[in-house]
């Protein structure tokens, strides 16, 4: 079993906790949505624990408490402070336990990956559809560094992702594109516990951006920039990543801090930020998006009560979008209550499942706020985008 | 034997069925507590929302012969909620509202659950607070303190234990299904502002019962206005004899409601440093500098040293949020602890330094306590690895258990089999044979906490 590797973590957890925190919303979002011990840290630690000792094993009913874990990290956090176990890790070693002992993962969650693996992205959609956003951009095949959106920003968040390949061209980064070729990065993979497929993936992966002599890659997507940079080597068994890999919101530091494009137009709104877990908790990068935010002329910066470690979960964390969207939703219209007593008017954040979910969230509630990436901030001031798409009204064609 | 597919459907009419669960897997994560209590299972685990909820809970057991478990926060660290035979476990969670905060007469009213942090957070909003904590943590629920008479690191001379004094009036399930209150709750027409009126204090006989007489539905407690003035010293005593010094003069001139904490710690690797660590409060600048100025006075007279005030604001300032490092070397134990008096604080200090140290060579248990209100409450405490060092652990905390309890060490919580209820069982005490008495009277059946405190054979 693949928990085996973590037994003197498991055995470490010394139940005081913390991970749960004061109350059902205060931290987790999956107690928040399941009640049961069961669905906290220190209760998967305690069934972790007697599947170790032959006490329990893995079982179709046992998967919700296992696979309902958003993997947003906010446990993992709370237990740097008191046993330091990475909870993150041993949840997915459990998943893929499931897999390898032939329980598998819950339906939904088993067709997204072999939907993935099939038409190379999560929605299935047809190539022409998937890059439909890039129609009319140049690209430069070979340039080295390669944009990468993802499954998500190429299906559902078309305009975002054309408004951020502008401002990135408009900094002067030239960008390659795989086109009809882009597959999705393989997150579903191990997500849903299937690493033997995902080593094969990543390998491939590898194979092909290496032949087309990619150096670099940029992502809006926390989860692909965490597959290129952390996942691969680690399924692969390589010391360092095999590209250099950057997320948007290093490369929009990069580009408020080099002065790369004008911010000229003020953009006159209360703005604020959701920490996405797998740029933030995940990697620690906090300040990029807020420092990009604060350059902006105009732009006025109210936090949330719960930010950086503390931030809670969007809800789209951990496949639960796909495999347990009641909780999904549940979690992003709690996280939707903390920007709204902000006062904000514009939700930014840098993840377009944190988008996508929190959009829902807004739209379900009809809460006066737009949720936006901040490149797209950064785009109306930089006048490459029209101010109306801040505001909370505006559709896109998407 | 519980008959489980019968009860699960009993349990699923007297609430919603979604809070009723006897699947393995959720049990299990219910199964341990803080010590290293062995694992108990339940045969059900539900999840009340209301006292009628409750009512109907027991009604089940009763009418089934089922016990019933209660767990707070699953924070005990002496066995107090684990099923010692099969039986129902109420996971209190859902019942953590905030009912009230009176700030005319600094009354709030919770439900059990309500964690000691969330009400924190709420009082000071308002410019209140409660006075007095344990170092439970975030998880830490006021229920769980009460039900143990909760004592900590915070508490006064004056006002106590926050799981005791400060409690006024307090709503109870009793096995039978009767719904009672206590204090100036329990006559109708009045209001939750008074614990002792109307006749004895039913209140008190509850506090500290760990469960075993009535379930708590709701607490009204005392509040205060925040204090604005706070001040934090660290201090290395020479001696014992001067920690016991410094001890009665704080509870004498300093401590009646100025001094919230007084922790004493000593490390095993440094048996001879006594650091002692100090929490002044106030609401005038002028008196919490005075109160500062006798303790530091009182300090350097006894030949003390002052030290960074560092390790006191990030003890006492975690309190709630979560100690630092707590599981980093292993798993938590408490044990040869209890209450004592000031002085005899040495007796315990040679339990530990002597027996536990010396001839025992076991040298990861540290020794502290806190000398409020007016007495010990001291203990040792170590990090343990599971499972490699459980057998050790619990074979000399039961060694070191045996000699502590013989001295004048009064136990604070007993718990189960695997608590200090075999310690309590073979005192035959006055006091024991009360609690037995009160036991059989509102709990014939022994549904609730059965085989916690009290024996099961003790009450045939």
């Amino acid at each position: 079993m693949k928990i085996e590797q973590y037994r003197d973590m498991i055995y470490a957890c010394g139940r005081c906790e913390f991970c749960r925190g004061t109350e059902f919303s205060d931290r987790c979002p999956q107690i928040f949505t399941q009640r049961w011990e069961s669905s906290t840290a220190r209760g998967r630690m305690a069934i972790a624990r007697a599947i170790l000792e032959g006490k329990l094993d893995y079982s179709k009913d046992l998967r919700e408490r296992v696979f309902g874990c958003f993997l947003c990290g906010r446990c993992r956090e709370e237990c740097k402070k008191a046993a330091k176990i990475d909870i993150v890790a041993i949840t997915k070693a459990m998943r893929a336990d499931f897999v390898d002992r032939g329980v598998g993962a819950p339906e939904e969650g088993g067709k997204m990956t072999s939907t993935m693996a099939q038409k190379g992205n999560i929605f299935a959609d047809s190539t022409s559809e998937h890059t439909k956003w890039a129609q009319g951009i140049k690209f430069q095949k070979g340039s080295g560094t390669l944009f990468f959106p993802g499954c998500l920003a190429s299906h559902r968040f078309k305009e975002k992702t054309r408004i951020l390949v502008q401002v990135l061209q408009a900094a002067g980064y030239k960008l390659d594109f795989l086109g009809d070729d882009q597959r999705c990065c393989g997150t579903p993979m191990w997500v849903t516990g299937d690493v033997r497929a995902a080593k094969q993936w990543a390998q491939d992966y590898v194979k092909k951006l290496k032949a087309r002599g990619v150096k670099e890659i940029i992502t809006p997507c926390p989860s692909c920039f965490r597959a290129f940079d952390e996942e691969y080597p680690q399924l692969l068994g390589l010391k360092e990543p095999p590209f250099k890999v950057r997320h948007s919101s290093q490369v929009l530091e990069e580009i408020v801090a080099q002065k790369r494009l004008p911010l000229k137009t003020s953009v006159p709104k209360v703005v604020t930020y959701h920490d996405p877990c797998e740029i933030g908790r995940y990697r620690g990068m906090y300040d990029q998006g807020r420092k990009v935010l604060t350059a902006i002329p105009g732009v006025q910066l109210k936090e949330m009560s719960r930010i950086r470690e503390q931030a809670f979960c969007c809800g789209g964390g951990g496949g639960l979008k796909i495999m347990y969207p009641d909780y999904s939703q549940q979690v992003s219209e709690e996280r939707l209550r903390d920007a709204l007593q902000t006062t904000a008017s514009v939700l930014a954040t840098m993840c377009p499942a944190c988008e996508l979910n929190l959009t829902h969230a807004a739209y379900k509630t009809d809460a006066p706020l737009k949720v936006a990436d901040v490149a797209e901030i950064v785009a109306v001031s930089a006048g490459l985008a029209d101010k109306a798409i801040l505001e909370p009204d505006y559709i896109s064609d998407d | 034997m519980v008959d489980v597919p019968k009860v699960t459907q009993l349990l699923k009419q007297a609430v919603d069925p979604k809070r009723v669960t006897d699947r393995d897997f959720d049990i299990v994560a219910y199964s341990r507590d803080l010590s290293p209590a062995r694992q108990k299972m339940a045969t059900h685990i539900v999840m009340p929302e209301s006292r009628e909820e409750v009512r109907g809970i027991l009604r089940v057991a009763s009418d089934n012969n089922v016990p019933v478990y209660i767990r707070g926060g699953g924070t005990s660290h002496w066995d107090a909620y684990l099923p010692q035979e099969p039986g129902i476990l109420l996971d209190m969670s859902l019942m953590n509202q905030i009912l009230e905060i009176n700030d005319r007469d600094l009354t709030a009213t919770i439900q059990p659950n309500c964690t000691w942090a969330k009400l924190d957070q709420e009082l000071r909003k308002k410019g209140l607070t409660y006075l007095c904590s344990e170092a439970g943590g975030p998880a830490m629920t006021i229920g769980g303190s009460v039900m143990k008479a909760g004592g900590g690191p915070h508490s006064t001379a004056k006002f106590g234990f926050h799981g005791n004094q400060d409690i006024i009036t307090l709503e109870m399930v009793l096995p039978n299904g009767d719904i009672v209150e206590t204090g100036s709750a329990a006559w109708p027409s009045a209001g939750k502002f008074k614990r002792q009126c109307v006749g004895p204090d039913l209140a008190g006989l509850f506090i500290g019962a760990e469960g075993i007489l009535g379930i708590c539905t709701e607490i009204t407690l005392r509040i205060r206005p925040a204090t604005d003035v706070k001040e934090r010293m660290v201090a290395v005593m020479k001696t014992l004899d001067d920690v016991i010094e410094l001890g009665h003069f704080v509870n004498r001139c300093v401590g009646d409601e100025y001094l919230q904490g007084f922790y004493l710690w000593v490390d095993p690797n440094s048996p001879e440093t006594f650091l002692v660590m100090m929490d002044v409060f106030g609401y005038e600048r002028e008196i919490v500098d005075y109160r500062k100025t006798r303790i530091l006075e009182k300090i350097k007279e006894l030949g003390g040293t002052l030290g960074d005030r560092a390790p006191a604001d990030d003890y006492y300032g975690r309190i709630l949020t979560g100690l630092t490092d707590i599981f980093t070397a292993g798993v938590w134990h408490f044990f040869g602890s209890g209450s004592l008096r000031i002085d005899d604080i040495k007796f315990l200090y040679r339990v530990w330094r002597e027996e536990l140290i010396e001839k025992r060579g076991y040298k990861k248990a540290g020794f502290g306590g806190q000398v409020l209100p007016r007495d010990w409450l001291a203990f040792m405490v170590t990090n343990y690895r599971e499972p490699a060092e459980w057998e050790e652990i619990i074979r000399i905390s039961d060694e070191i258990n045996e000699i502590v309890l013989n001295g004048p060490v009064a136990p604070y919580g007993i718990g189960g089999r695997d608590g200090l209820r075999p310690f309590l069982e073979k005192r035959d005490t006055g006091y024991y044979r009360l609690l037995k008495t009160i036991k059989k009277a509102v709990d014939p059946k022994d549904i609730l906490q059965r085989g916690i405190f009290v024996r099961k054979e003790d009450l045939i």
